[in-house]
């Protein structure tokens, strides 16, 4: 019998070129750094992640993707001029909302399309410390688990009658991160002993069967990043204020 | 196990650290929204370190080795980095945790007077997140332009420089008390539960 494995790469760019990408979305569209010279990269670093999630065809993801742009687009367009209180938190809300968008597709992005493995390979391949690596590992594996855990515990406690909003604020945080906290250190009993069966061991040589390999996308991509940072740093030289 | 590996952070402390981080981070995220309300950038420094109170000294019980509270803390100060606070918080909170390391340490990894003390200066990174308003207004607001001017104002009237200190003190005592009720907690679920 034949054993198929698919060695194709799962995402068109590397996980090293998507780390970058995330970072430098990060530090210039949600951090807001370098003010108004930034205009163009700030808003090609918006779209970018889009047009990611497009170009590797997660149809579901690209459409909600375009769909909460589309809305937050409309709501901030909606909510100008004159405001009242409310509608002036609620346009704060929509603000910071939109700001922390395209961080929070990138990463949705980085998770749909990257295996731990090819991660872990790319990261020794970065030369990063197992120290610094496998948590970094770990915390991107456990975040769709904290939610996915906080549901059911939401949905058991609705059962006994407990829910947010009724009774006490003590009780609320007791009866919700007890239980997480209780899932978490089980989970990581179970997370150990898979990791040890994968060869996940500090300072051990460690094999990857999917390709990790730099290609044309990564090094136009790199480019801009690079890009980004020398026009943030020197960009104010040649930048006239209009 | 032998003598020789037993002091090196091996796969597992690497999985719990990171499986702490992420629920730290998961919980600082959640509160840290409330600072959109002005009044409430005051009560970041109450309110998430009486609650992450409770997940670090559950994972201050898994802590058997020097570096663990260290790597939580260049992680958190990371991860804060790129979610738009600013780098103060990773200088900051590599100091402190390197200094929790050491006070951990000398209660022999099991004092939980020492693991409360460890916990209210390893969470000092928080305070360090206001560094922008205190020390360098104009482009901390200059990129917060958009919240608008009376938002700006009353943050501003909140929090001048004086508040620092105040802050940190506020910052350390709150997390002692986070501290201490995690412990509680941490007798009343975890010990009678045998997890711990």
């Amino acid at each position: 019998m034949d054993y198929k494995v698919n060695l194709k790469p799962t995402s068109l760019i590397d996980p090293r070129t998507k780390l970058l990408l995330l970072f430098v979305i990060s530090v210039y569209v949600l951090g807001g750094t370098g003010g108004e010279k930034m205009k163009v990269f700030y808003w090609i670093l918006v779209f970018i992640p889009v047009l990611l999630l497009l170009s590797d065809r997660r149809w579901k993801l690209f459409l909600i993707s375009v769909l909460v742009y589309g809305c937050s687009f409309v709501a901030q367009n909606l909510l100008q001029g004159d405001l009242t209180a409310l509608q002036s938190v609620l346009a704060l809300t929509v603000y910071v909302f939109v700001k922390f968008l395209p961080a929070v597709f990138m990463a949705r992005y980085i998770m749909a399309t990257t295996k731990a493995s090819e991660f872990i390979a790319a990261g020794k391949k970065m030369h990063l410390p197992d120290a610094i690596l496998i948590p970094i590992s770990v915390i991107f594996r456990y975040f769709p688990t904290i939610r996915e855990e906080y549901g059911s515990i939401r949905d058991a406690m609705k059962m006994r009658g407990i829910f947010m909003g009724g009774g006490k604020a003590s009780q609320m945080v007791e009866y919700r991160l007890v239980p997480l906290l209780a899932d978490s250190t089980l989970i990581g009993e179970e997370l150990s002993a898979a990791a040890l069966c994968r060869g996940l061991e500090v300072g051990v040589e460690r094999t990857c069967i999917w390709q990790v390999k730099m290609r044309f996308l990564d090094h136009v991509l790199i480019g801009f990043c690079i890009l980004t940072i020398f026009w943030s740093i020197f960009g104010g030289l040649f930048y006239d204020p209009i | 196990m032998n003598e020789n590996s037993s002091n090196k952070l091996n796969a597992k402390d690497l999985i719990h650290v990171g499986i702490y981080t992420a629920i730290l981070a998961v919980l600082l995220c959640v509160f840290a929204c409330l600072g959109i309300i002005p009044v409430m950038m005051l009560s970041l420094v109450v309110i998430p370190p009486v609650i992450a109170g409770i997940p670090y000294m559950l994972f201050l019980t898994k802590v058997k080795k020097f570096g663990m509270i260290l790597l939580v803390n260049i992680l958190l100060g990371l991860m804060l980095w790129v979610t738009g606070m600013s780098y103060y918080a990773t200088i900051v909170g590599t100091i402190t945790g390197l200094i929790a390391e050491f006070i951990y340490r000398k209660g022999e990894y099991k004092s939980k007077k020492m693991g409360i003390l460890a916990y209210a200066v390893s969470n000092l990174y928080i305070w360090s997140n206001y560094f922008g308003i205190f020390y360098n207004a104009e482009e901390y607001f200059s990129t917060r332009q958009e919240y608008g001017q009376e938002y700006i104002d009353s943050v501003q009237a909140l929090l001048p420089a004086w508040m620092s200190p105040v802050l940190l003190i506020a910052n350390f005592l709150f997390g002692l008390l986070g501290g201490y009720i995690g412990t509680k907690v941490l007798k009343k679920h975890f010990e009678k539960a045998g997890i711990v």
